[in-house]
Parts: structure tokens; C-alpha cells; sequence
């Protein structure tokens, strides 16, 4: 490669767009400022496995993803910012930033134990609540 | 910077600075611990040592604006504001132009006091004497009526006390605000100190304006509160009207006025001697070139070339004076009115248009609409 085209490759390189990564803290820090999440948040995060363990979820209809604008860069006071650092540490997995509402962000632990191989498509495109009620019910298939 | 100061968020004022509450993403806080490890939050501005983040009650604070200079450059920052903060301060202490234009200018002064007389009847009976200003003052209190609120500002007006604090202050070069204490504030709080800084920064601009005032306003200090009264009604209002005589402020035009007579309707006959009435206006002149009478309303007149307003009147062999004078004034509006009612000659049909319609007639205005 001459150094003509070495330059040439490396200034395309630089023109070439970056898409702009979805970011964890971005996604997260946007549902709490939006849904004005508190401290109890959490505490209903921790209890979130018992909820789901029994009859609660019944497979009524598909549930569709609320559509969400999120900031491309979040900034947080102390208390959004401590509670946002609190529930992605508490989840602490991939789906997270996909999740479009305070319910998703719930239902993304126990998503997650389901089945961890779910593609950003799926994520993107139906409600956690969905995904979980269609993974439990394949796991409940294979056992009968 | 608007929003900051009409909310309630609590901010920190420190070493003439303003410190906001932080906002925390990951790379902040990551640079905000590296900065308060090392101790790098402490930097040596100037004489003054000044941090760029304290930690007050538990929460972050970070160094923004410079109040000094926000101050300084408030009138780029936000110039609506500061127009409106200027204008309060200006007629708080009566120092605005309408204020100056009636206690210092002779525009008005000549209008009110020597074209006015010539055209009021202010006499009863066959009497008849010059008044003195005072005189005429009192005589326009009586023709009209003087909202209660101009009878307060005038005894504020008379109250030379504050303004001479002010100029005292200005002159033994205090400084003309205080800054605010160190500490925490709400963003309404330190709006109200930066309104009265933005005062005192106004007030130190028309440091040379309060020195002329004070003048005055001592020479107008053995003045009825009554005529002070009347003279801030004009300033505030600048129109008046009495007997079909009066004076108008000319927008856009700093102290320029439209002074004006009224015309009652008049017939007009034309060469068959056919009678033409001719509703009622106004002859007027300003105060600025070109000193022409001209009619105020829509109207048409065979010495007018259109139908439409502010046209001057034709007049033959009249030589426009360079100055506005009280004899000029007198002599264009006495013309004016003269042309209007017994210039137009029937025998000749002098004058832009004929009132008949002649064997020639170019119909561009007709006054068939007026005859009687």
C-alpha cells in the first residue's frame, strides 16, 4: 500500500459514521428521570422473583414495548444518578438497555435466568413481559 | 441561565461565583472523585482562591458563571430583560426622556406655553391678558382631568433625598453594589440581587442625566405639587387637547410632536355656486422639517392632491421657515387653516382639483359626494 492510499483509507476511516452505541446508563437514567423513580423502586426490584413465582402473569394478550425517546447523553442529579447506578447494579446484565419502562427493567433478571441468548431484535421489538410468558411456557412444554 | 434564576433550585454563591448543583454521569463522577483525591479541586484564580467543585451539605456543587461578569454583560446576555430592568429603574426615580423633554426641552415647552395661548380662549368675557406658566398650568388643570396617581409621583418627584444618596455615592466612588454573602441561595433570591445590582449599574450610567435632574428639580422645588403634577401627566401621556388646539407625541422620534388644530366642518361653492360641504379635521404641523401644515385625517380638498392622510396643503408663495418657533408654529397652522377654508377661489378653481367638473374633467378626485 502506498502512502498515498494509506492516507486516503485513513481519512474514509475517519468520514465513515460511528452509530452511536446504546448506552446502559443512558437508557436507565432516561426511565427515571421520565417515570419520576423513587428509592421504593428498588425495593420492589428486590422482590420481583416472589411476584413472578406464582399465577400472576397470565398470557392475556401480547403486551407491545412502549415506545421511548431516550437521551443520547443523560445527566442525572445526585439522587437520579445513585439510584441509576443502584438498579443497573441490581440487574446487571445485558438486556437492561433494552428495556423501554420501569416494568421491563422488573421483568429483565428474571428474563435473563430464562434464557440469556436472546438476540437485540427480539429485545427490541416485544415486551419483556411477552418474552418471559413465551420462554416460561417453552420451558413448561419440554418438562410435560 | 433565565431558567436557572426563576426556579427554586438551590445554588451556591462563592468568590463572586455561582456554583451549580453537579450533574452525575459515570465519566463525571469518575473525574470528579480523580479531582477531589488529588486535591486538584482548589485552583488559584487571580488573587482569589476559588475551588471548581465544593461539597456542601452533601451535595456537589461546580463553579459556573462569574456573577461580576454576568452582571457586566447583562445587557447582551438578555437584552429584553435588561431593557425592561433599565426602564423601572429610569421611571422609578423620573429620569426617563418623556420626563427630560417636558423639564428640559424647549420643544415642548414652546408648544405648551406660547403656540397653546395664542389658540385657547382662556379668558372670560371681553378680558384679555397674557398668562404667566403658572397661570396656564393651572388653567390646563382645569380643562382637564389629572389621574390621582400623577398627584403621588409628584410628591415623590419633589423628594430630592434618594437621588442625592445615589449621586452622593456615585461620586465618592463607592462601590454601587454589594455582592452577595457567600453561601447557599435559591435561584429567585439571587435574581432579585442581580435585578438590583443591574439598578445600580443603570443608575451609575446616568450618573451625569441625575446630576441635571437634581438641578432642575431643586429650581422646581418651590413649584405647586399641582403643576408638577400636570407637567408628569404630559411627559407620561405626551397629547393634549383643549378647545380644538393640541399636541401629539410623534412615535419613533425622540421629543418630536405633531401640534394641531381642529377644523370644524365648511362649505366650499364652486364656479355654479353650488354649495360643498367639507367635514371636519385637523390642520397640523410638526416640530421637525418640513414645517408645512398638513391635514392629520383621511381627506381630500381641491388643495390636497390625493384622498388620503398626512398630506401637506398646496400653498402658493409659502416659503417653509428653518425653525420651529413658537411665531412659526403660529403663522403654518394659521395658513394651513386660512387655505383650507377661504383659499379656494371658484372664478379660478385654483388649487390641484376643481370642485365642478370642468369640460376637461380628469376624474381623479370628486367632491360631488360633499355638495349640498
Amino acid at each position: 500500500m502506498t502512502f498515498l492510499q494509506n492516507i486516503r483509507n485513513e481519512r474514509a476511516r475517519q468520514r465513515k459514521k460511528n452509530p452511536l452505541k446504546r448506552d446502559v446508563f443512558n437508557q436507565i437514567c432516561s426511565l427515571v428521570k421520565q417515570y419520576h423513580l423513587k428509592e421504593s423502586f428498588l425495593s420492589v426490584l428486590d422482590n420481583v422473583e416472589e411476584d413472578l413465582s406464582g399465577d400472576n402473569l397470565k398470557f392475556n394478550r401480547v403486551k407491545l414495548k412502549t415506545p421511548m425517546e431516550s437521551s443520547l447523553f443523560s445527566l442525572a442529579t445526585k439522587d437520579e444518578y445513585s439510584l441509576t447506578m443502584s438498579i443497573i447494579g441490581k440487574v446487571d446484565n445485558a438486556y437492561l438497555k433494552f428495556a423501554n419502562s420501569p416494568e421491563e427493567i422488573l421483568l429483565c433478571g428474571p428474563l435473563y435466568r430464562l434464557n440469556s441468548t436472546l438476540g437485540p431484535e427480539k429485545l427490541m421489538r416485544y415486551h419483556f413481559e411477552t418474552l418471559f410468558l413465551h420462554e416460561r411456557a417453552k420451558i413448561d412444554h419440554i418438562k410435560t | 441561565m433565565r431558567q436557572l434564576l426563576n426556579s427554586d433550585l438551590e445554588l451556591f454563591v462563592e468568590s463572586d461565583f455561582i456554583y451549580l448543583p453537579l450533574l452525575f454521569d459515570p465519566e463525571i463522577e469518575k473525574e470528579t472523585q480523580a479531582l477531589l483525591q488529588s486535591g486538584r479541586a482548589v485552583e488559584n484564580s487571580g488573587e482569589t482562591e476559588s475551588k471548581i467543585i465544593v461539597k456542601i451539605k452533601d451535595i456537589h456543587f461546580i463553579k459556573t458563571l462569574s456573577l461580576h461578569s454576568l452582571l457586566k454583560n447583562y445587557e447582551e446576555i438578555n437584552a429584553y430583560s435588561y431593557k425592561h430592568l433599565r426602564n423601572a429603574c429610569l421611571q422609578k426615580y423620573h429620569l426617563t426622556r418623556e420626563v427630560d423633554s417636558i423639564f428640559f426641552g424647549e420643544t415642548l415647552n414652546t408648544i405648551l406655553f406660547q403656540v397653546m395661548p395664542y389658540f385657547v380662549r382662556k379668558n372670560r368675557g371681553l378680558q384679555r391678558k397674557n398668562l404667566s406658566d403658572e397661570e396656564i398650568l393651572d388653567f390646563v388643570g382645569e380643562k382637564i382631568h389629572i389621574p390621582g396617581r400623577y398627584y403621588k409621583e409628584a410628591e415623590t418627584f419633589g423628594d430630592l433625598q434618594p437621588l442625592q444618596a445615589i449621586l452622593k455615592g456615585l461620586e465618592d466612588e463607592k462601590p454601587i453594589y454589594k455582592p452577595p454573602v457567600n453561601g447557599l441561595f435559591t435561584g429567585r433570591k439571587l435574581r432579585e440581587w442581580l435585578h438590583e445590582a443591574v439598578h445600580a449599574n443603570v443608575l451609575a450610567s446616568e450618573q451625569k442625566r441625575i446630576a441635571e435632574t437634581l438641578k432642575v428639580r431643586e429650581q422646581f422645588s418651590q413649584a405647586k405639587p399641582k403643576h408638577i403634577a400636570i407637567l408628569l401627566y404630559l411627559a407620561d401621556t405626551g397629547s393634549l387637547e383643549i378647545d380644538g388646539f393640541g399636541f401629539t407625541r410623534k412615535n419613533g422620534y425622540k421629543g418630536e410632536y405633531f401640534v394641531y388644530k381642529r377644523v370644524g366642518e365648511f362649505v366650499l361653492k364652486d364656479y355654479y355656486a353650488r354649495s360643498y360641504l367639507f367635514p371636519a379635521c385637523r390642520v397640523a404641523v410638526s416640530t421637525y422639517t418640513p414645517f408645512r401644515p398638513f391635514v392629520m385625517e383621511k381627506y381630500k380638498h381641491p388643495f390636497l392632491l390625493r384622498h388620503k392622510s398626512g398630506q401637506e396643503i398646496c400653498m402658493q408663495h409659502f416659503a417653509p421657515p428653518d425653525e420651529f418657533t413658537a411665531e412659526n408654529a403660529i403663522r403654518i397652522l394659521e395658513g394651513g387653516l386660512t387655505a383650507l377654508r377661504y383659499g379656494y377661489d371658484a372664478r379660478r378653481r385654483n388649487g390641484y382639483h376643481s370642485l365642478d367638473r370642468t369640460w376637461v374633467y380628469i376624474p381623479t378626485i370628486d367632491f360631488e359626494d360633499y355638495r349640498i
